[in-house]
């Protein structure tokens, strides 16, 4: 039970995100969100299902036969794979997982992930999605990690990615005076460090306390 | 909800880490017009940063270049620098520079990377450290990037955080999906997972929802492998159901649109379908409440998409468990009325989802009926606006195929192919070829449609279904006459597939003399029919029709002139291949001796092909191979399911000796169902395979076609057919070597299966432990053993007490759990269990079960009452288990012996109901010898506390009294030290029909005589036991000894009690 990949992709076939679940060379990525934009854009959005078997995307998702040493324990030889998409105004949320996987399931996963996007970015728009690229990417691996689902619980996943990006924003902010010096005086460096590893779980213990 | 909208208002403004190089940067790759202008800008910038990396650069600015880096990498350019950086930010003690360099870490490397060497031990560091912000990150990288060099290596650091009482939610539910990928990454580096099971599955009562869908998921995966360590999470996923469905008790956090914790619903659904259905009556009735209640919810339709959604990815999911439970169940009819609704429905999601489970359904139930119903609906769908519709209903029809629809439906198939998607084809064909080949019931009706399916498809029709016709025509001489005529009349038409003139060549070389005397079907005209035909097709195809030419010349002498002329112009083309056939055909037909008695043993007309299973078969299911998790159920009809289970089941049951081992064809043959075609008995039906096996036995036939037949075969290689040709049988091609190539990958693409079947064996056994009992269990069972109420067993935190209560052959154990420390229990888990050492554990002597499912938690300082039912159902010697566990700072684990002995099933004879003195002696001398009789001499009981010297004649009629459950019969013995007693033992004895598999019980009874001559002097006491039934009297005996002896390690210690037994009797 897995998912493959998570793609968001604009309306003119622009991604906007693409994560991929196994190591796959950025060429063939490139071909993938191809093959999936024209799977997909095809689709009339009226009338029409929100799964689709994509046989297509088999040969392009398995890894080549000759780096397949350590996945020949994972029989992923013959996966089926489907693709569950979502349109939201100029973009379309898109996963791509195994036949293992409840297919409603994963579609209410793409309203849980937009729904903690919004409430993350408020009000969200395809821009917060460029410029935040790394905060999109922290958002979704409170969803999803390593392609399997994490957690799903719209309250929960925007509380932890907000409190990652807390903790980033005052780590930075708190040492970036004294950096130039740390980087020439190794001592003081290592003062420096236990500052920030002190302030970042200064960080977690507060969140954690307003938790229970 | 969210509004992509509003695009145009620009938000970019400031990066929540503030680096104004990066928004720079990406403001300007936005400015970038063409994707020219873009590339430039890259190149510039990674030029740049490269020069930057040479150089000494602090933490922040290693940052900043390696987000650049990242970004560029996400818009889809190669990138290759960073990769170091990456490994330094790691070890970074800043938070911010420690998340981009795994960010980076994660997005550059994979599992096969050199550098990943060197980011373990940083790895470890941050999974050791006390800040969980930093073990979440490197348990997110574990997820993403690792692989067996990281299983083996941080797997136990993994585990640890999953299981420490301290780590948090957040942390354990990362943990656990991190432990996940390393074991899916490498079973074998984690081969404590047997010995972890029971602590995972005890954490499945998390508290938190988001811990328990997690652990879910892991539990699932690891279950396949090792069902019988992860038992225990059966149980705990029906009371976790039943807690969220039933009991409405979850956490308000957890609402998904008023749906409780949906994902969590559906993934215990479906972890259970990967048991076979309980047999523990409390858990059937559980799961039954669980799944009437989520069909009960979903009647009516909110308006709310998202709810509506959630609540049908629950109601599939259960039915789905509900047909793997039990398809004749009611609610599985309350299911298909409500699939038949489901396909109909406007909502197009659901009629996709209807048409899936239906086909599921359909592929399990007995009695198609219900589905039969839908059939037109099923058959519109076919022209449903949505090929994913389309692929369903396709898949449902394949499923609900029988010999009476077949006709309508193959009928449907094949309208159907002319208009269907080219995506579909393909498969389409292959299941009408065997759908036809299934349930035909005349052999003309299925030389129509596939000869037709044949013409109609084209190009789509793969090798093996033509292949499988041939096969079919050869092995049944009945159809011969027919297939040649109707391929002649193909062969005739305006247009005409290659693939139909290979299947008209090779008929009509093998059978065309059987309609040669047909009007218009002379030899001559089915040569023109054939060779007009020839210049347009391939190689192989016209290599095939000089095969088939030289048929002709022993068949048909009349046109041998034209047929020589032939052979001898392609002597002289150039592919080499169809030159030497051309040359030695001719050689053949032009012997010197002018003898053709060689042509004709050549030419003979072939044999049967030897049975093999459906080539056809083993290429569909092919595609629906095995996942990462196993499929439950595959497309098809009952048969192919019933049979996967029991080749799953049998695989289970060999073991690891021979584990790998595939089932023999005959075994297999057996496995199949009748063939449906009356006459066609050769014919291998080969729908009772499954998978690994049609895989394998298609392989085989792959090379059947092309290698047997001689003179007809079209390989490549034909370079032999000259020397080969001189033994008609033997193979022509050379397929040896690369048959078994093929035939090895196709055994390594199925071994993730038997491997995880052999691991699963050995797993079992070393699931059970050697039994250890807490060491103050003697004594207190000796106790509870011989009175209705005790205290089992009692340590600092828990105590077990119990009354119990017997009629006959039937009793009630009350068992009294506290918990005695000012922490609660949780993930409470109580089961009863046969000894492991019971002959028969699927039907011990003692049958014990919990009428209700026992709570999960036991509050701090409270006390539970749990009851179990217990029934005799044969002479125990074993006394049954009761594994306790529960998580009280770390996992505690328990298994305590049920004081049950088989006394308990006595009842006395009510004193004077056996007369006096004489007629006692009288039965007791009819019970007299060997098969009867149990004699045990034995010390160690207690003398008389007033004379010290004396037997302490008071306790031991209580013992036998209270403890033995046997009347005192007073005044018997002359002498009055003496004990006689006498009872009766009830039984529900267990018969099992031999075959039928069905267990009835029939109750009887057994009068037991028991004489006590206590030798106060020797300190020793002689006890004689008589009934009807040796081995009773034996263990009553071997109560007695115990009960009067004080040995209640000879009680439990139950082989050393045996050999007391046997060493008693030369005694008497």
């Amino acid at each position: 039970m897995a998912v493959e990949s998570v793609v968001i992709i604009n309306n003119y076939g622009k991604a906007r995100l693409a994560t991929f679940y196994r190591p796959i060379s950025t060429a063939r990525q490139q071909l993938l969100i191809r093959t999936i934009y024209h799977l997909v854009s095809n689709r009339p959005d009226e009338g029409l299902c929100n799964f689709l078997d994509a046989p297509q995307l088999k040969a392009l998702l398995q890894p080549p036969a000759s780096s397949s040493k350590a996945s020949s324990t994972t029989p992923g030889i013959d996966n089926d794979y489907r693709v569950i998409y979502r349109h939201y105004a100029t973009l379309c949320f898109i996963f791509v997982v195994d036949s293992a996987e409840s297919d409603l399931a994963i579609l209410d996963l793409i309203q849980v992930f937009v729904e903690s996007l919004d409430r993350f970015f408020p009000n969200v728009c395809e821009l917060d999605l460029i410029f935040h690229y790394d905060e999109v990417q922290s958002i979704l691996s409170q969803l999803i990690q390593g392609g399997l689902v994490l957690e799903t619980n719209i309250n929960e996943i925007v509380k932890q990615a907000q409190a990652a990006s807390k903790a980033r924003k005052a780590s930075a902010s708190s040492t970036q005076l004294p950096q130039g010096a740390a980087s020439v005086v190794s001592g003081n460096g290592f003062q420096v460090g236990i500052n920030a590893a002190t302030t970042a779980a200064g960080w977690a213990r507060d969140w954690m306390s307003t938790r229970r | 909800m969210a509004s992509f909208a509003t695009m145009a208002s620009g938000s970019g403004s400031s990066n929540s880490t503030n680096m104004k190089g990066l928004v720079s940067y990406i403001a300007a790759l936005r400015q970038a017009r063409h994707r020219e202008a873009e590339e430039k800008v890259v190149r510039q910038e990674m030029a740049h940063i490269r020069q930057q990396f040479r150089q000494q650069l602090n933490g922040y600015q290693k940052k900043k270049y390696l987000s650049k880096v990242c970004f560029t990498y996400i818009l889809g350019y190669e990138v290759d620098v960073g990769h170091m950086e990456a490994v330094n930010l790691i070890a970074s003690s800043k938070y911010s520079e420690k998340q981009i360099g795994y960010l980076a870490l994660t997005l550059l490397m994979h599992e096969n990377s050199d550098l990943i060497r060197l980011v373990v031990n940083s790895i470890r560091k941050d999974l050791d450290d006390l800040n969980e912000v930093h073990n979440c990150l490197a348990l997110h990288a574990i997820a993403n990037i690792g692989g067996s060099e990281m299983a083996e290596t941080l797997a136990p650091d993994v585990h640890r955080l999953l299981i420490s009482p301290t780590s948090r939610s957040f942390v354990k539910k990362k943990a656990a999906l991190t432990l996940l990928r390393l074991y899916r990454k490498s079973p074998e580096a984690l081969s404590d997972v047997p010995d972890w099971a029971a602590r995972i599955v005890a954490i499945m009562d998390d508290d938190d929802l988001g811990v328990a869908t997690a652990v879910a998921s892991l539990v699932m995966t690891m279950a396949q492998d090792h069902p019988d360590a992860f038992a225990n999470a059966y149980p705990k996923a029906v009371d976790r159901l039943a807690k969220i469905i039933v009991e409405e008790d979850y956490s308000e956090d957890y609402l998904y649109y008023k749906v409780p914790a949906p994902w969590l619903q559906v993934k215990l659904l479906r972890l259970l379908q990967y048991w076979p259905a309980s047999d523990d009556e409390t858990i059937k009735a559980t799961i039954h409440n669980v799944l009437d209640h989520i069909v009960q919810n979903s009647q009516n339709t909110p308006k709310n998409v998202q709810r509506n959604n959630a609540q049908n990815a629950i109601l599939f999911e259960a039915i789905n468990l509900a047909i793997h439970l039990d398809t004749e169940s009611a609610v599985v009819a309350k299911a298909s009325v409500l699939l038949g609704k489901f396909i109909l429905s406007r909502e197009t999601n659901v009629r996709y989802l209807g048409l899936d489970t239906m086909a599921h359904l359909a592929a399990c139930v007995e009695s198609l009926e219900p589905i039969k119903m839908h059939q037109k609906t099923i058959m519109h769908s076919l022209r449903d606006r949505d090929i994913s519709v389309r692929r369903r209903g396709l898949d449902l029809l394949y499923s609900m195929c029988d010999v009476d629809n077949a006709r309508s439906i193959v009928g449907e198939m094949l309208r159907y192919l002319q208009v269907a998607d080219y995506a579909l084809r393909e498969e389409l064909v292959l299941k009408i070829a065997i759908l036809t080949e299934k349930f035909a019931t005349e052999y003309a009706w299925y030389v129509d449609t596939i000869l037709q399916l044949i013409s109609s498809a084209g190009d789509h029709v793969g090798e093996e279904v033509w292949f499988r016709v041939v096969q079919i025509v050869t092995n049944n001489e009945d159809v011969q006459e027919y297939a040649a005529t109707k391929a002649y009349e193909h062969l005739q038409s305006s247009s005409c597939h290659e693939n139909l003139i290979k299947v008209g060549g090779y008929v009509l070389g093998e059978y065309g003399h059987l309609i040669a005397n047909n009007p218009g079907a002379s030899p001559i005209e089915q040569f023109h029919a054939l060779h007009s035909r020839s210049h347009l097709c391939s190689q192989p195809t016209r290599a095939l029709l000089l095969s088939t030419y030289v048929k002709w010349l022993n068949l048909f002498p009349e046109i041998r002139e034209q047929l020589l002329y032939v052979l001898k112009r392609y002597t002289h083309v150039l592919d080499s291949e169809l030159q030497q056939r051309a040359c030695e055909y001719v050689a053949l037909a032009e012997r010197p001796d002018g003898s053709d008695e060689l042509l004709q043993a050549v030419c003979d007309e072939m044999p049967p092909f030897p049975e093999k299973s459906s080539l056809l078969l083993g290429r569909l299911q092919k595609k629906h191979g095995d996942t990462n998790d196993k499929r439950t159920w595959i497309i098809g009809g009952k048969e192919v399911n019933r049979n996967r289970d029991e080749a799953r089941l049998e695989s289970l049951r060999r073991g690891p000796a021979n584990g790998g081992a595939m089932p023999t064809t005959k075994a297999a043959g057996a496995a199949a169902p009748p063939s449906v075609i009356p006459a066609g008995g050769q014919q291998s039906n080969g729908a009772g395979i499954d998978d690994i096996m049609a895989g394998l036995e298609g392989l085989d036939m792959s090379v059947q076609p092309g290698g047997v037949g001689v003179t007809n075969g079209m390989g490549e290689n034909g370079g032999e057919a000259g020397e080969s040709s001189y033994t008609a049988r033997a193979p022509l091609i050379d397929h040896g070597g690369d048959g078994e190539e093929s035939a090895d990958r196709t055994a390594s693409s199925i071994k993730p299966t038997t491997t995880g079947v052999g691991v699963a064996a050995p797993s079992s056994s070393s699931a059970a432990p050697p039994l250890v009992f807490p060491p103050s269990i003697t004594k207190s069972y000796l106790k509870t053993a011989f009175s209705n109420e005790g205290v089992l067993y009692e340590d600092g935190s828990l105590q077990i007490g119990l009354k119990t209560e017997f009629h006959g052959s039937r009793g009630r154990l009350a068992l009294y759990l506290g918990n005695k420390i000012s922490v609660g229990f949780t993930s409470l888990s109580l089961r009863v269990r046969p000894h492991p050492e019971e002959p028969d554990v699927a039907n011990p002597a003692i049958k014990a079960s919990m009428s209700k499912l026992p709570p999960s938690s036991l509050g701090a300082m409270t006390q539970i009452q749990q009851v179990v039912d217990v029934s005799c159902r044969g002479v125990a010697t074993y006394p049954p288990l009761l594994h306790v566990e529960y998580l009280a700072g770390s996992l505690q684990s328990l298994v305590l012996p049920l004081p049950v002995p088989m006394s308990k099933f006595i009842s006395p004879v009510p004193p004077g109901s056996l007369g006096g003195p004489a007629q006692f002696f009288e039965r007791w001398k009819a019970l007299e010898g060997e098969g009867r009789q149990a004699q045990r001499v034995f010390g160690g009981f207690k003398l008389s506390r007033e004379t010290k010297s004396g037997v302490d004649e008071g306790r031991m009629r209580r013992v036998v009294e209270k403890g033995l459950r046997l009347g005192l019969l007073e005044g018997i013995d002359p002498k009055s030290e003496n004990v006689v007693a006498a009872g009766l033992w009830y039984c529900d004895e267990a018969t099992t029909e031999v075959g039928g598999g069905t267990t009835t019980s029939t109750a009887s009874k057994v009068g037991i005589l028991l004489r006590l001559e206590p030798n106060a002097a020797a300190r020793q006491c002689r006890c004689t036991v008589r009934s009807t039934r040796g081995d009773v009297s034996a263990e009553v005996a071997r109560l007695v000894v115990c009960a009067l002896g004080g040995d209640a390690g000879l009680l439990l210690d139950l082989k050393g009690a045996r050999a007391g037994v046997e060493g008693a009797q030369p005694a008497a």
